[in-house]
């Protein structure tokens, strides 16, 4: 509860956003009522694989409230095919299969809750109704559901144009793969998996669109966090130029990565809302949310380790598999995250060399979206990885840390890609959280633990992240999301006014945005807007907010503009004040004069005079109080940190608890510390929500059975532990700007920290834990109370 | 769009104001109150009864609106989060919320509030675990419950009950 004082940034400024959300004044996309407006629903098909032989309307139709039913072959008549992908340069990536589709099913359907058909009606409880006269008739297909279904050519494709149920194949070979395991002492092999789960935000998707024929303009109201991509994304399938397309997000109930994309659902409703001339909402419902929202992990991968007997993994070869359902998502199909995965493997690890094959499959499964580290499976496989090496080479897991996490200013100073590891801290975090826990005194604990047939267990892992990564050679990575450029003003009544494409879905950029202009300004806190979510004054980008850009990129923009901004206001303050520029400053929203009290000139009172008195102005003068900042990331730097806990594992039951759970971590200078802790804890709450409960499971023939919150268990208050976060002196990389990304981390590391200690905690069992779901069932069978299924 | 034979006229009282409108009598409460009476400050998230985002007050007990009927409520008293705030003052329970960094996006925030008020009537003093219990049937996405468990625990000290 932190009031700001002379510095805004780095203190727990309490939000901005908060009274309006707190008083039911918030307004998320359920809350835009337009006038006239519709209501859709989907029908959606039950069916995993199968051939649409007809799609029969009539019925529903006649129901009264009913305005239009739209189908496969209407969505042919309206809209062009979208092309996932293209806009992000994916249809340049070798290996890559992009194929195209309608809003609505048009030929097949291919998962259960592919959409079939679009009901607008007067009330979403008469759309709903009109759903149940539809009548379909589809032709089953054999369905295509696990990892060596897809990779049976015998299978049927999911897309005939394809030929195979190939998504994405690559190979990437760093180093000198087979010289280093010439020089292995031993070689380690596992198969280790990740299961299906998803984001899940608790306001599911959702789109009014609404055209104004007169104008021939499209405004879409949407659940996003990225408003610009949909005007990117649309015109070519709806036939809206970009510029006659208006989006508008004002709140928005989280994201997680899910809302970085552009959906079939998107195109139908807006397509609907152009042919019938009226506003059509339609709010996705939890059930449609869980079976067809969007689905992300389900990767495995075969590992093989290059190994020392002082327990080094020099090397490592991977194959790995994902599954990235039917359609794939647009603009950043899933597939890519194999890639993205393998990649990431490395992270802090003294790795030699990698040879990595990566491959995608489709099959008959919901849309893979990125979820929060969406490369986070590397992560799990390396930190997996280093437990199996322990276990293995009968070491501390600790004391295998301690040998593979680089080392600060020792070599290697760069990854294998090249990438510097500019300033990285793992060392240190993991010291500080092995203090933390106590890790001798906690393995005696765990000694008379067992003897009294109590199961302790104690985890770690560690990460990097890089929002961006430190320059490579002197040189920023090729970044397809670009630089961040904000918009900052005075505006006539002399309030600072920060316009940023940025799209808050709970990081409070309202209030952090603030903070740091108020610093670099000298203006109070409370006289800065911070403006975003409408896209006819917000700077064009692909992403807004996403990829734990907001807090280097767009920080670093605003911090960059107001210094730009405030030597604007004193230059004409000079001119006014009759004054040097460089004797005056600006605090408190007010320039002085160092050293003659008494002269002060309001900026609201200089902003007046140049709104309404530009004749007192000399000729010639610059009294444009506008700034465009266009901020490239400056020298970067990396997010890390390592996450350690304890729990106890109950062996009758299967439950586990945690007894604690530390955070060590570096995310740079925090611009609102409790904001900071906030990303942190958040992501390792979905995380023990991952390993111990969630699971988008199919069933053997494609069916989906997780189709409620009853069957999808969300973590709850019982049982996500207190969270202690604590930070390690970290390393500055650039002159002005070290606030990093902290919004992935947790999500990333959290859940290999959790395997790590229910591993420890069974090992008295001899469980071997590769794989991240790890429900009671699960654990029942890896202490051998019920049989392996 | 309402049709004649199963339209009905509903009145409530709701903050403290007496209310009515016409809903088919399928109408849930949460759908009455957001769309028959415009108070939006109620959310969905899964109308199926488990996440708690529709957590409304009704004769004082903590409800989900979203498995009750508006024609269920006829007559009651029924406080949603619009109706806690006094003008500007925010009520104890939202204030701690605040001062607590209690949420992120928000969506879920109203029925937390609701669930809070509900149990510091109860209880005015309930112990972290008993608080973290009796928050057990509200899903938040965002915080890692540990700020939300810090905002109750922070009102129950100011005894905002």
């Amino acid at each position: 509860m932190t009031e700001v004082g002379a510095r805004a940034v780095g203190a727990s400024v309490r939000r901005v956003e908060d009274p309006r959300i707190l008083t039911g004044r918030g307004r998320y996309l359920d809350d835009v009522v337009l006038p006239g407006m519709l209501h859709a629903a989907f029908l959606r098909s039950y069916a995993p694989h199968g051939r649409l032989l007809s799609v029969d309307v009539a019925e529903a139709l006649e129901l009264p409230g009913v305005v239009a039913v739209y189908t496969g072959a209407d969505m042919q008549r309206l809209t062009e095919p979208g092309k996932p992908g293209v806009i992000a340069g994916m249809d340049q990536m070798p290996g890559m299969a992009l194929p195209a589709s309608y809003g609505l099913a048009v030929d097949k359907v291919r998962h259960v809750g592919d959409p079939i058909a679009l009901v607008v009606a007067e009330s979403r409880y008469l759309a709903e109704d009109a759903l149940e006269l539809i009548e379909v008739d589809i032709e089953p297909l054999e369905a295509v559901v696990s990892y060596a279904d897809a990779l049976d050519p015998a299978k049927p494709p999911l897309f005939e144009e394809v030929g195979s149920n190939l998504a994405f194949q690559m190979e990437l070979p760093l180093g000198d793969v087979d010289g280093a395991f010439a020089r292995a002492d031993r070689v380690l092999t596992a198969t280790i998996s990740v299961h299906r789960h998803h984001p899940n935000p608790m306001e599911t998707r959702g789109i009014v669109a609404s055209w104004d024929s007169a104008a021939q303009k499209l405004t879409l109201h949407a659940s996003t966090q990225s408003p610009h991509m949909l005007r990117l994304l649309l015109p070519p399938q709806i036939g809206v130029p970009m510029e006659q397309i208006r989006v508008l997000a004002a709140d928005v109930g989280g994201g997680f990565g899910l809302k970085n994309s552009v959906f079939r659902e998107d195109v139908a409703v807006a397509a609907a809302a152009k042919d019938l001339g009226r506003p059509v909402k339609w709010v996705e419902d939890r059930l449609e949310h869980l079976a067809t929202g969007g689905h992300a992990r389900e990767e495995k991968a075969d590992v093989e380790l290059a190994v020392t007997d002082d327990g080094r993994i020099i090397g490592a070869r991977l194959d790995l598999v994902l599954n990235v359902g039917a359609y794939l998502a647009d603009p950043f199909p899933g597939s890519t995250m194999a890639m993205a995965a393998v990649m990431f493997f490395q992270g802090p690890m003294k790795l030699e060399a990698l040879g990595a094959k990566a491959t995608s499959v489709f099959s008959n499964k919901a849309t893979y979206v990125s979820y929060r580290g969406p490369w986070a499976t590397g992560d799990f496989l390396r930190e997996r990885s280093l437990d199996i090496v322990a276990r293995e080479l009968g070491l501390d897991p600790v004391e295998v840390r301690r040998r593979n996490y680089v080392v600060r200013d020792e070599s290697p100073l760069a990854m294998l890609t090249g990438t510097p590891y500019l300033g990285v801290t793992t060392r240190e975090c993991l010291e500080e959280a092995v203090r933390l826990l106590d890790v001798p005194a906690f393995r005696e604990r765990q000694e008379a633990a067992r003897a009294e047939g109590r199961y302790l267990g104690l985890g770690l892992a560690a990460y990097l992240e890089g929002a961006p990564p430190p320059k490579t050679n002197g040189e920023r990575q090729a970044d397809i999301v670009g630089d961040e450029t904000t918009y900052l003003a005075v505006d006539e009544r002399g309030r600072v006014v920060i316009t940023t494409r940025q799209q808050p879905h709970g990081q409070g950029h309202q209030t952090t945005l603030a903070q740091v202009a108020a610093d670099e300004l000298g203006v109070r806190f409370t006289d800065i807007d911070v403006l975003w979510g409408d896209t006819d004054i917000t700077p064009v980008a692909l992403i807004g907010t996403g990829g734990s850009r907001a807090a280097t990129m767009a920080n670093g923009s605003v911090l960059h503009g107001s210094r730009a901004l405030k030597a604007k206001v004193l230059a004409l303050a000079a001119e006014l004040l009759e004054a040097d520029a460089g004797d005056l400053e600006l605090a408190d929203s007010t320039v002085s004069v160092r050293g003659t009290p008494g002269i002060a000139l309001p900026l609201a009172e200089l902003a007046r005079i140049v709104a309404t008195e530009p004749e007192r102005l000399p000729d010639g003068v610059d009294a444009d109080l506008r700034i465009t900042e266009v901020f490239d990331g400056g020298e970067g730097g990396w997010s890390g940190g390592v996450h350690a806990c304890v729990v106890e594992v109950d062996v009758e039951t299967g439950l586990v608890a945690f007894e604690r759970y530390v955070v060590v971590e570096d995310c740079g200078l925090p611009v609102n510390p409790a904001i900071v802790e906030g990303q942190i804890r958040g992501g390792v709450a979905q995380a023990v929500g991952a390993v111990l409960l969630e699971h988008a499971a199919y069933d053997e023939d494609g069916q989906f059975v997780a189709a409620s919150f009853l069957d999808y268990l969300m973590p709850t208050s019982t049982l996500v532990p207190d969270i202690e976060v604590h930070h390690v002196q970290t390393v500055l990389n650039d002159p002005d700007v070290n606030f990093r990304g902290v919004g992935e981390g947790g999500m990333i590391v959290a859940p290999a920290a959790i395997t790590s200690a229910i591993e420890d905690a069974l090992a008295p069992f001899g469980a071997q834990v590769r794989e991240q779901h790890l429900p009671p069932s699960r654990i029942l069978e890896l202490v051998g109370t019920v049989p392996v299924r | 769009m309402t049709s004649p034979l199963t339209s009905t006229d509903i009145s409530l009282r709701v903050n403290g104001e007496e209310r009515s409108a016409t809903a088919d009598v399928r109408t849930t409460l949460a759908d009455f109150l957001r769309e028959g009476l415009g108070l939006t400050g109620t959310h969905l998230g899964c109308e199926h009864g488990v996440c708690g985002a529709c957590t409304v007050l009704l004769d004082g007990a903590a409800v989900r609106s979203c498995l009750l009927l508006a024609v269920q409520a006829r007559g009651a008293e029924v406080t949603t989060v619009e109706g806690l705030a006094e003008g500007d003052r925010l009520h104890p329970v939202q204030q701690a919320f605040h001062d607590s960094h209690a949420f992120q996006c928000g969506f879920c925030t109203p029925g937390f509030v609701m669930t809070t008020v509900a149990l510091l009537a109860e209880e005015p003093t309930p112990s972290r675990e008993r608080i973290r219990e009796c928050l057990s049937g509200n899903v938040c996405r965002c915080t890692g419950y540990q700020s939300i468990v810090d905002g109750v625990a922070l009102a129950a000290s100011r005894d905002a009950g």
